[in-house]
């Protein structure tokens, strides 16, 4: 796209931006918060929900109302919100809108794998993907034995296929096998995204780019956090980074030789941004997990994403932002509904 | 009308509602519609209030009611309208509904399923039928070697092994959307073990969920190997294919397929006594639940309002309080005191003193209700301001035919209006949805004005379709403009223009004696003499309108008491408006009366000395009107100036104790605000006079518009043929032509353009001499439906 595209932005995507902005504005406030962990059911929950403007989204639902119905009427209409911003996007955006799927479909085919690893039948699986990652060959991936068999057989007509290169393999798909596939996927999938939207230039890049700097970073946390006191080598681990994070190339290199949380912490020491993420970690009596932490510096850099216009970060950050305002709306239902009030208020405030 | 001068006097009342008797309370007086409740538990969030358990039954009851009314649109059925006076059901009545409907919407959920479940079954004996019926012909058992090689070639017979390999069949259906994909994934996945044939069924079977007829893709997949047909039958899983077993003999097949379709016969009788049973089951919801419906919404509307209540410390009684205008108190008593009678305490309601400002209730009628829409649509007035729709009522209509006058063009807009009036009480004209309709008819009232008051106008302008029209005789004599200046047969055959000079005696008899004279219509200087006319009108009908509203701000300033402001502020106002433009229309008049034909040649400019008169000067060109003239202009405008001086000044220090009662008393920010309201006024009565003139504008346009249209059209028609046969028969198209755009262009265009004129100079330059229009109304509970 040519330089300043803040002239042609609107031709083709204004409405959209509008669109998203306008449902930003819908997401609930700190009132609707602090009026939700009072809650004393999930049907005062209810209720307070259809004073904001989720509406009347539960109303058809028959009693007893649990937790998982919400989530996934919740999820529901944040997929009819998204499949609408599709639907009506244009080049780049659409291709932009496709890339933000391809995430979810690679946790639905992990999950899928997983449950046909463990022999659950494939219906109990399916109604927990998520919605967005739907596509019509997702149920055929259990007929896989191998990679490139899912690759060649199932995946090779999906988005999905170009991020298979490098994993290609004849394992059998175990469970590690798996992890590491997912991981290799998501590697893959994050690099080309970063690449798509530095591309693109303008003020997609200048937004999205740092997010998923970030996003890249904090997988590459997760991911040697989680290897710890497993059998993943050294290496393999170094594989599984994405390199398109600020920590590449040499915190990358650091945190492969990482054994333990301190040398981690250590690692992050030397960047300023994760400095403080890692000083807001409390220790394991209690204070937020590390996970929270990623969470909250997400949520604000997703909140300053809608700062700027003219670009598609804000379709990115409204989704996640809504992924986040449902994960906090489980979890206060989750407590309410376990009577388990104590960490009810260790929800992540959406700024 | 009396309550239409200014908005009726609105109380605020606390309602002690007995408990035992607070329910039959609220549902009287939303009956009555007469109140608006104020919510006492703002604080409280919605599930923490004190009936909403109720509220949630209430919920619940509706999302049956949902259901039922879900289903009954499902089976093609309407609900009728509940009849009759539905009254909010007692409490325990609830439950009485709550069972009858769970009943009924078990009954239905029973059959339904009943009757899904059957069709599905049906479905699937059909799909079975067609896909056995299709005649896949089977290529490899038959010929494994021919049939294959164009449908796949890379499967190449290899004679060894395989062809000891048993080949299995898998048959069956998928959505034809689906087929390719299907296809697809079996050849990526299963490549060279299997040869599919696809086929669209020939006949559409009824969808079982939905009804809808759709076509399937039946397929046959010979396959060899039993991992292959694994994965086959997973593939096929993943796609919703609907999979049959398939046997491979010729004769076997058919006897599968005739005891398929017994089946299925056996099967639509059962399920036509199943839809039977199913519509009386729906015939009786048909019945029962609209009335239902309206019970359960007034009852949730009840339990809303007793939300909103406060609790007495006794917990005897509930505790509400609301607006409602004072003359409605009795009425409110007397429904209160025989709604509570039974529970043997009385509902008391009383007044209580307030501060806050209580809203606004007009009451209208079918008529005055358009007109208090045009003034409520820029703003509702604060309580007990002066109400301007009065007189909207007459200057609306008058302004908008000011610039629509045509005796033609009113009369088709009266006549359509009287129409709508006539038939406003037929149900199908009431039950239209046409957005654009019901703009019109709920207007239809103020277009019967605006057409009647242009049919008044149109005959002042003389015009009827453009066209003038003789019903006096003219009041100019061209015969005796002939005969006294002799015109000769040369001289007339010379000149095509003549003047007719009114100071010849005998030329001008005198006045027309109602509008314009019909000569003008012939006259070349047509135009010039109507701009004049026209303009003049135009500022004299706008500063007396604007006067108007001045002098409609002492009534408010009476009512609330501020005499201060009254010679302080409007009396200042009235001063200036009336000293510049007063005096303006006072020099028109004059002018029109004094100065006759014989004086016309110096007759002295207005304009020169209006303009003389703010730069202090004169010139000598210019002689005064009346002796003293120069005197009275000096006068006036030291009047003016002074007036504006001290009333910019004054004002500010009056303001002081009117305004510092409830704010903090700022006095700069008065004083500026003063200043500028001083300035905007000043200048606001320049601006708006001119912009008055609009009434000149948009009646030359639309006279120059119709007369365009007659010259063009009609006139080039009666032209074409001068025999009876090619004028009759010219006539009709271009008569079609001209009244249709007469119709789109002068009625509808130029009547949108005039009423959006007419619509401005009411709410900027009338409204704003007076009208705040900062409050907002009174919305009472109420069961009433909305119009």
């Amino acid at each position: 796209m040519l330089e300043g595209a803040e002239f042609y932005f609107n031709v083709d995507h204004g409405y959209l931006e509008g669109l998203v902005r306008g449902c930003k504005a819908s997401l609930l406030t700190q009132q609707d918060y602090l009026n939700l962990v009072q809650c004393e059911t999930l049907e005062d929950v209810k209720i307070h929900l259809q004073t904001t403007d989720y509406g009347n989204f539960l109303a058809n639902q028959t009693n007893p109302l649990t937790v998982s119905k919400i989530d996934t009427e919740m999820r529901k209409k944040l997929c009819r919100e998204f499949e609408y911003f599709r639907n009506h996007s244009l080049e780049p955006l659409s291709t932009f809108f496709t890339y933000m799927t391809c995430s979810y479909m690679i946790d639905n085919v992990i999950l899928l794998m997983n449950g046909a690893l463990q022999k659950k039948p494939v219906k109990e699986i399916l109604a927990k993907c998520h919605p967005l990652g739907r596509f019509t060959e997702m149920e055929a991936v259990n007929i896989a034995e191998t990679p490139s068999d899912l690759f060649k057989a199932v995946l090779v007509e999906t988005p999905l296929a170009p991020f298979f290169q490098d994993c290609m393999s004849e394992n059998t798909l175990d469970e590690l096998n798996i992890e590491l596939l997912r991981n290799k996927l998501y590697k893959s999938y994050l690099e080309a995204f970063y690449k798509f939207c530095k591309n693109h230039g303008d003020v997609t890049a200048e937004i999205m780019c740092p997010i998923l700097e970030f996003e890249a970073d904090r997988r590459a946390f997760i991911i040697t956090l989680n290897s710890f006191g497993t059998e993943l080598s050294k290496d393999d681990r170094e594989t599984l980074y994405p390199t398109c994070g600020k920590l590449y190339p040499e915190g990358l290199r650091l945190l492969a030789q990482a054994e333990d949380f301190d040398q981690m912490r250590r690692v992050a020491d030397h960047y300023g941004v994760y400095k403080p993420l890692f000083e807001a970690v409390g220790d394991g009596s209690g204070g937020k997990t590390l996970e929270d932490v990623f969470y909250e510096r997400e949520v604000q850099m997703n909140v300053l994403a809608f700062n700027r216009q003219f670009h598609y970060g804000v379709f990115y950050a409204y989704t996640k932002l809504k992924e986040q305002e449902m994960r906090n709306i489980v979890w206060i239902a989750e407590c309410i509904s376990q009577r388990h009030r104590t960490k009810i208020n260790s929800y992540i405030p959406i700024l | 009308m009396g309550s239409m001068f200014r908005g009726e006097e609105v109380a605020l009342v606390q309602f002690f509602l007995p408990t035992a008797a607070a329910y039959t309370c609220v549902s009287q007086l939303g009956e009555l519609g007469l109140t608006e409740f104020r919510d006492l538990n703002a604080s409280v969030s919605a599930f923490q209030r004190r009936f909403v358990g109720d509220v949630r039954r209430c919920e619940e009851l509706e999302k049956t009611f949902t259901f039922l009314q879900e289903e009954v649109r499902r089976a093609g059925l309407v609900l009728p309208p509940p009849e009759g006076r539905l009254l909010a059901p007692p409490p325990r009545d609830l439950l009485r509904i709550q069972e009858e409907t769970d009943r009924l919407a078990q009954e239905l959920r029973d059959v339904r399923g009943n009757q899904q479940s059957l069709r599905a079954q049906l479905h699937q004996l059909q799909l079975h039928s067609a896909v056995l019926g299709q005649g896949h012909h089977l290529p490899l058992a038959a010929a494994p070697t021919d049939g294959l090689l164009e449908r796949s070639p890379l499967l190449q017979p290899p004679g060894g092994p395989h062809r000891d390999l048993r080949v299995n069949f898998v048959a069956g259906a998928v959505k034809p959307t689906k087929a390719a994909a299907l296809e697809r994934l079996l050849w990526r996945a299963c490549r060279g073990f299997l040869v599919a044939s696809f086929r669209e069924t020939e006949q559409q079977l009824e969808d079982p969920v939905t009804g809808e007829p759709a076509t399937w893709m039946t397929f046959l997949i010979s396959y060899w190997g039993e991992q292959i047909g694994q994965k086959i039958r997973k593939i096929t899983d993943c796609f919703h294919c609907h999979v049959f077993p398939f046997v491979e003999q010729e004769e076997g097949r058919l006897g599968t397929l005739q005891q398929l379709q017994q089946q299925s016969l056996e099967l639509q009788e059962v399920l036509g006594e199943t839809e039977r049973f199913l519509s009386q089951v729906l015939g009786r919801v048909q019945q029962l639940l609209p009335p239902w419906q309206v019970q359960i919404r007034k009852m949730k509307a009840v339990y809303l309002v007793l939300n909103q209540c406060s609790v007495s410390a006794t917990h005897k009684c509930l505790i509400a309080e609301g607006w409602c205008a004072s003359s409605d108190l009795p009425t409110l008593q007397q429904v209160l005191q025989g709604s509570s009678s039974e529970a043997g305490v009385s509902a008391v309601v009383h007044r209580i003193p307030c501060r806050d400002m209580p809203p606004t209730l007009i009451r209208t009628n079918r008529f005055t209700a358009s007109f208090q829409g045009i003034v409520d649509a820029y703003g509702v007035g604060r309580y007990q301001e002066v109400n301007p729709a009065p007189y909207t009522i007459i200057t609306f209509p008058f302004l908008f035919a000011v610039m629509f006058g045509d005796v033609g063009h009113g009369l088709l807009m009266f006549l359509f209006a009287l129409a709508m009036v006539l038939a406003e009480n037929r149900p199908a004209v009431k039950a239209a949805q046409n957005e654009i309709w019901r703009t019109f008819f709920s207007g239809r009232y103020l277009l019967l004005l605006m057409g009647l008051f242009s049919v008044y106008t149109g005959f002042i302008y003389n015009e009827c379709f453009s066209r003038a029209t003789t019903i006096f005789p003219s009041g100019w004599s061209v015969a005796a403009m002939a005969t006294q200046s002799g015109w000769s047969d040369a001289f007339l055959a010379e000149h095509p223009l003549l003047t007719l000079d009114p100071a010849v005696g005998g030329v001008f008899l005198g006045p027309y004696p109602f509008g314009i004279d019909p000569v003008w219509s012939l006259a070349v200087n047509h135009l010039s003499f109507l701009n004049s006319f026209k303009m003049k009108m135009s500022i004299i009908l706008g500063v007396t309108h604007m006067t108007f509203g001045v002098v409609l701000g002492v009534f408010n300033h009476v009512h609330f008491g501020q005499w201060h402001r009254l010679f302080l502020e409007t009396l200042p106002e009235l001063i200036f408006l009336l000293g510049l433009f007063g005096y303006l229309v006072f020099l028109v008049i004059y002018k029109w009366l004094s100065v006759s034909a014989a004086g016309a040649a110096a007759a002295p400019s207005i304009l020169i000395h209006f303009i003389n008169m703010f730069l202090f000067s004169r010139s000598p060109t210019n002689q005064p009107l009346f002796p003293g003239q120069e005197d009275d202009k000096a006068g006036i405008l030291d009047a003016s100036d002074a007036s504006v001086a001290g009333w910019g000044s004054d004002e500010e220090k009056a303001g002081c104790p009117g305004n510092g009662e409830e704010a903090e008393f700022v006095l700069s920010e008065v004083l500026m605000h003063q200043a500028i309201h001083t300035i905007e006024f000043c200048l606001g009565c320049i601006s708006n006079t001119a912009s008055y003139l609009r009434l000149w504008a948009l009646s030359l346009a639309h006279a120059q518009l119709s007369e365009v249209l007659w010259a063009m059209v009609m006139r080039v028609g009666l032209r074409m043929g001068r025999e009876l046969g090619v004028a009759a028969v010219v006539l009709v198209p271009i008569f079609a032509a001209f009244a249709g755009l007469t119709v789109a262009i002068l009625l509808v265009m130029e009547g949108l353009s005039a009423f959006l004129h007419a619509l401005r100079l009411h709410w900027v330059e009338f409204q704003n001499k007076f009208y705040l229009g900062s409050g907002y109304k009174l919305s009472p509970f109420t069961f009433a439906e909305e119009d």
